[in-house]
């Protein structure tokens, strides 16, 4: 019986399948079941054996996806589909790159091929998101072979709590060690009064260790003879009146005393409630003291060189007296009894008269330079340079005209200067040039050109010049380079010159070769427009 | 020269011996013939001034540095004095600066003369003293009626 024998090896054919699908079922290899049915092929799932699975995965904190190894996704968990913010059911069937930062992208291939390569790979990336932009995630990738089909299943773990912690972490450390290094005292305190944080510094200056001590012990400040206690800087602050380097000073327990900077602003939460108070406190003892002593020596200085300056002024004007007899009696010996003395006797006399004029002008210029630094500086004044020279060429009018001299002044500037500190100037250097003429009949050029902030003039002759060892020590005192027979003078002019210069915080120097004149500048501040 | 019936009265109020001479020689040297009281010191010009109640000076010559007294304090006393307030008064100084010859005019130095150190400078000391006091006693009461009203300006 052919067909019986079929139809037996048939029935054996399907209750071999019955029961492989129950195993599959049992063991929970199959997902659905496919009956064909009078309304065709219907599928069943199978809920009961993949329950548990399933629960897990659909209420999980992290998200998950299935993708096949083209990076389709074929399952997503609804954990993923809220991070990226698009309905799970739009997710499932989208390609998983859609959700990846464009600079991502390239990153995620390569976990695919790790994981294709390796079974299971993981790595750090960013999903892009609509609100916040994107997501740093880690993926952990393993390939999963289901069935005859190959896909990997995505395991995605948002990173932005564990970062935000890390960075939490970072500023606080950062906060520790600036607050640490900073060299100044920063003490940070509650709204009683309590020392919450400190600097190392302000451990230093406190001599211990103050964590929880009250501000006041610690730190008992005087500002202005009154206790600035942390009340006070908390009222001020709370105000809205940071404080900011108040001076005050601080006793030591050994008797050592601190001057002290103290700053401070109000430490405010958010939303805003007053947790308190920075305080810093910046250590100025050495400071101070050197500012102190810079005063003191200052002080010392100044009324130092106002005793020389008044012992040289009336050591100077009180010579003169005797001298100024000295001298007319001389010319009155002279006047009364020169025939009596005969031509000799009138020389030796002559002598006597002139030596006490030379002593005399001496005197009288060394006044003078005393005077160069004592004339008033405060009130504004202005010269015409042009108007000065002019007058000062007037009173050398005699000399010129006996000497042929050709003088040229270019234009020169209205100077922020007193006038007669001016003529000072050029009376001695157009004096000096042409004292100091050579054989040639003296040649004087002024001139002047505006430099940075300042005008520079210059005087410049065909005079005899100066040699370079010399140039520097013609502007003291008394220095002259000329025995007294050959050329007049005290030394005393441009000493004068210097003087005046150095009052308005200029300068005055030569340029000149022995024998082929001087050029004479000076730098003078113009007149304020 | 002609001199009048009586010599002039000069108080030099000058504690330098040389410039006492020097003053007696620039008298002198323009002719002069001058009864000269020296004060030494700020209490000598007091005295002799207290005596010239009854007979003023003709002229005064005080110095600005002398002992025991200002030579302003000395100008400044005989503006005071009733007799002798009118009596031209040369201030003699070594010093030439502005300051001293301000203080001078406005305590009523009617003349400034700084101490030159040239005998010739020194000797006009005797034409500055002949023009403010004509040697023609005349023209010396004329002047005293002048100066008195002016004196008495200056004090309304």
């Amino acid at each position: 019986m052919p067909d019986e024998d079929l139809t037996i090896r048939e029935l054996h054919e399907r209750l071999r399948e019955a029961e492989e699908t129950i195993r599959a079922i049992h063991l929970g290899e199959a997902d659905a079941v496919v009956v064909e049915g009078s309304r065709g092929p219907q599928v069943y799932t199978l809920q009961g054996a993949d329950h548990m699975y399933r629960a897990l995965l659909e209420n999980m904190r992290e998200g998950t996806v299935s993708l096949d190894t083209e990076g389709l996704i074929l399952y997503t968990n609804p954990m993923f589909a809220a991070m990226v913010e698009v309905p799970a059911s739009e997710v499932t069937g989208s390609d998983f790159q859609k959700y990846l930062a464009p600079a991502s992208v390239s990153s995620f291939a390569a976990l695919m091929e790790a994981a294709a390569a390796r079974g299971h790979t993981s790595g750090e990336l960013n999903l892009r998101v609509p609100q916040e932009g994107r997501i740093p995630v880690r993926l952990s990738l393993t390939q999963v072979d289901c069935a005859e089909m190959r896909c990997v299943s995505v395991l995605v773990s948002d990173l932005r709590e564990q970062i935000r912690n890390e960075a939490i972490l970072r500023e606080e450390q950062l906060s520790r060690l600036i607050l640490n290094q900073a060299g100044e005292a920063v003490v940070v305190i509650d709204p009683e009064g309590t020392i919450l944080r400190r600097s190392e510094s302000a451990r230093m200056l406190a001599g211990a260790s103050v964590m929880l001590d009250h501000f006041d012990r610690v730190f008992p400040l005087i500002a202005s003879g009154i206790s600035l206690t942390a009340r006070e800087i908390l009222l001020r602050t709370r105000n809205g009146k940071p404080l900011r380097g108040l001076e005050a000073h601080m006793a030591h327990p050994d008797g050592r005393v601190s001057a002290l900077l103290v700053s401070a602003s109000p430490l405010w939460s958010n939303p805003r409630e007053l947790l308190g108070c920075v305080i810093t406190l910046t250590d100025i003892t050495e400071l101070k003291r050197a500012r102190d002593e810079l005063m003191r020596q200052s002080q010392e200085l100044a009324q130092s060189n106002n005793d020389l300056r008044q012992f040289a002024y009336s050591a100077s004007h009180d010579l003169r007296e005797p001298l100024r007899q000295l001298a007319v009696f001389s010319e009155l010996i002279q006047k009364r009894f020169g025939s009596a003395l005969g031509p000799d006797g009138g020389e030796l006399i002559q002598h006597a008269v002139d030596g006490a004029h030379r002593l005399e002008k001496l005197l009288q210029d060394l006044l003078a330079y005393i005077q160069a630094a004592d004339a008033p500086q405060e009130v504004p004044a202005t010269a015409d340079a042009n108007e000065v020279v002019r007058k000062v060429l007037a009173t050398f009018h005699v000399e010129t005209s006996r000497m042929g001299a050709r003088i040229e002044s270019g234009p020169l500037p209205v100077l922020g200067v007193h006038e007669v500190h001016l003529v000072q100037l050029f009376q001695n250097l157009i004096g000096n040039a042409l004292k100091y003429h050579g054989e040639n009949e003296p040649e004087i050029r002024i001139g002047a050109e505006p430099g940075q902030g300042l005008w520079k003039l210059w005087v410049e002759d065909n005079g005899i010049g100066i040699s370079p060892d010399y140039q520097k020590q013609i502007f003291g005192l008394f220095q002259r380079l000329h025995g007294g027979n050959k050329y007049s003078g005290s030394g005393i002019g441009l000493a004068i010159c210097q003087k005046i210069v150095q009052r308005y915080g200029c300068k005055i120097w030569v340029e000149s070769q022995a024998g082929l004149g001087s050029k004479f500048f000076f730098t003078l501040p113009g007149a304020e427009t | 020269m002609e001199h009048g019936s009586k010599a002039l009265t000069l108080l030099l109020v000058e504690d330098s011996a040389a410039d006492v001479y020097l003053v007696r020689e620039a008298l002198r040297w323009e002719g002069l013939v001058v009864e000269l009281q020296v004060a030494e010191d700020g209490e000598a010009a007091t005295q002799i001034l207290d005596r010239a109640e009854s007979e003023p000076p003709d002229l005064a010559l005080v110095d600005l540095n002398i002992p025991r007294k200002t030579g302003i304090e000395v100008l400044e006393q005989i503006r005071r004095s009733p007799r002798c307030k009118a009596i031209p008064v040369i201030v003699i100084s070594s010093s030439d600066s502005a300051a001293d010859r301000q203080r001078a005019f406005a305590a009523g130095a009617v003349e400034y003369f700084h101490k030159p150190s040239t005998l010739d400078e020194f000797l006009s000391l005797g034409r500055l003293v002949r023009a403010l006091c004509p040697e023609d006693p005349r023209e010396r009461s004329q002047q005293r009626v002048t100066q008195q009203s002016r004196g008495s300006d200056d004090n309304g």
